[in-house]
């Protein structure tokens, strides 16, 4: 990887650069899924990058390609919704910077149109930002141990769901020292490209046609659609699956808590599932 | 009103000062509800190692938060995505998942663009 050229225009797909290295991954997952979930996490044979700037500015490159593109997208849209619904520049760049949370930037704005307390926005929006704790939670793990440390409370808050989503792939070819280093790079680049797009979208707000403004509204879902595809532990392909199922059925149930919900009824089947039987299966099936 | 007109009466207006203290009181109180979130699974996340049976279920249910959230915003969505068609919305991710599915090197940016410009050409159409 490192002594390959990176197409900055490729985000996902840069860690399979050769044929021979495609072939590893391949086997790899044929291999058991016991020690599938050991080599994504754990050991990495082959070192990706020489130093942590090498894998700051890898970060930054992958960084430049869909995760912008959606982040940007995602932010212009708020931009625009700033705009027409009677918010200043500054305030609503501000938000974009100091939340860094798409879905929970969209409560505020709402809760403040209709007059609620501060109170009531601080508790609606902290239930909004409630992935991020089991995000940060499966993410951190991964980094090395010298890196698990106070310096993480800044850090954490470059994180958003694309940056995580991304890391959780890549870090499965970065040698632990340099996770840490990419993950901001990433995230970085991340946050800082959502102060460009809430400020082009404020300033464009209402000019633009319908065609592009759907364009921009579906590149978001898309995107996530698109990283399932690259998920390679089973375990974790079922919680998806079932996610997908209990997502609507308690959507339509109660709105407010439905992804809280939909994540622990789909998530805890889905994890004994695939302890009581896929994993008990692989192991009769590898010798 | 033309694009270029419009553009000019927005950036007119754009640096104006709009918001009362009670509005950034209310930013002030998002972020850091916002950060506590972040901070609490940092602090979750020295607890956690990566090959307990917690970090697994943990992991599992993440996913399926995520999942939860995508297929509601492309089935259930609200606003100007609901205008579309649900089986074009589907037809559209198909397609996206197609060229995701059909270059070898599993470039994810190309199947991004075919879906989204997919979507903007239903936009002209609809």
């Amino acid at each position: 990887m490192s002594a390959s050229p990176i197409d900055p225009n490729d985000s996902l797909g840069g860690t399979i650069q050769s044929p021979a290295e495609r072939v590893t991954s391949e086997m790899d997952t044929i291999e058991s899924h016991q020690s599938e979930i050991q080599s994504s996490t754990h050991s990495v044979a082959r070192a990706r990058f020489t130093s942590n700037a090498d894998a700051f500015w890898s970060g930054v490159r992958d960084g430049r390609g869909a995760p912008a593109m959606v982040l940007f997208a995602g932010m212009v849209g708020f931009g625009a919704m700033g705009r027409t619904n009677g918010f200043d520049l500054w305030f609503t760049t501000a938000t974009s910077f100091l939340m860094f949370a798409l879905p929970g930037q969209i409560v505020m704005l709402e809760m403040i149109l209709v007059g609620a307390s501060s109170l009531t926005i601080a508790l609606a929006t902290t239930l909004t930002a409630t992935r991020f704790v089991t995000m940060t939670a499966t993410l951190f793990p991964m980094l090395h141990e010298r890196d698990r440390n106070k310096a993480l409370y800044a850090k954490v808050h470059l994180l958003a769901m694309t940056a995580w989503a991304v890391s959780l792939k890549e870090f499965q070819t970065i040698e632990p020292k340099h996770r840490l280093s990419y993950f901001v790079g990433l995230g970085l680049l991340c946050w800082l490209i959502s102060v460009p797009g809430t400020i082009v979208g404020f300033l464009i707000a209402g000019s633009v046609p319908m065609p592009i403004t759907l364009g921009l509204i579906f590149i978001n879902p898309l995107f996530f659609l698109l990283t399932f595809t690259e998920i390679k532990v089973s375990g974790y392909r079922l919680a998806i699956l079932l996610g997908s199922i209990a997502g609507p059925i308690c959507y339509l149930l109660d709105r407010d808590t439905s992804l809280l919900t939909a994540g622990l009824i789909g998530g805890t089947l889905a994890y004994w599932i695939d302890r009581c039987w896929i994993r008990r299966y692989d192991q009769k099936a590898s010798p | 009103m033309s694009v270029t007109a419009s553009l000019a009466q927005n950036l007119d207006t754009a640096f104006a000062i709009q918001q009362g203290w009670g509005a950034w009181l209310a930013l002030l109180a998002a972020s850091l509800g916002t950060y506590l979130c972040r901070a609490v699974g940092v602090m979750l996340s020295g607890q956690v190692s990566q090959d307990s049976e917690f970090f697994r279920w943990l992991s599992a249910v993440t996913y399926a938060m995520v999942a939860a959230l995508t297929i509601r915003l492309i089935f259930l969505p609200i606003g100007l995505l609901a205008t579309v068609p649900l089986y074009l919305r589907i037809l559209v991710c198909m397609l996206a998942l197609g060229v995701m599915f059909a270059n070898p090197s599993r470039r994810l940016v190309p199947a991004l663009l075919t879906g989204t410009l997919l979507m903007v050409t239903i936009g002209v159409m609809l």
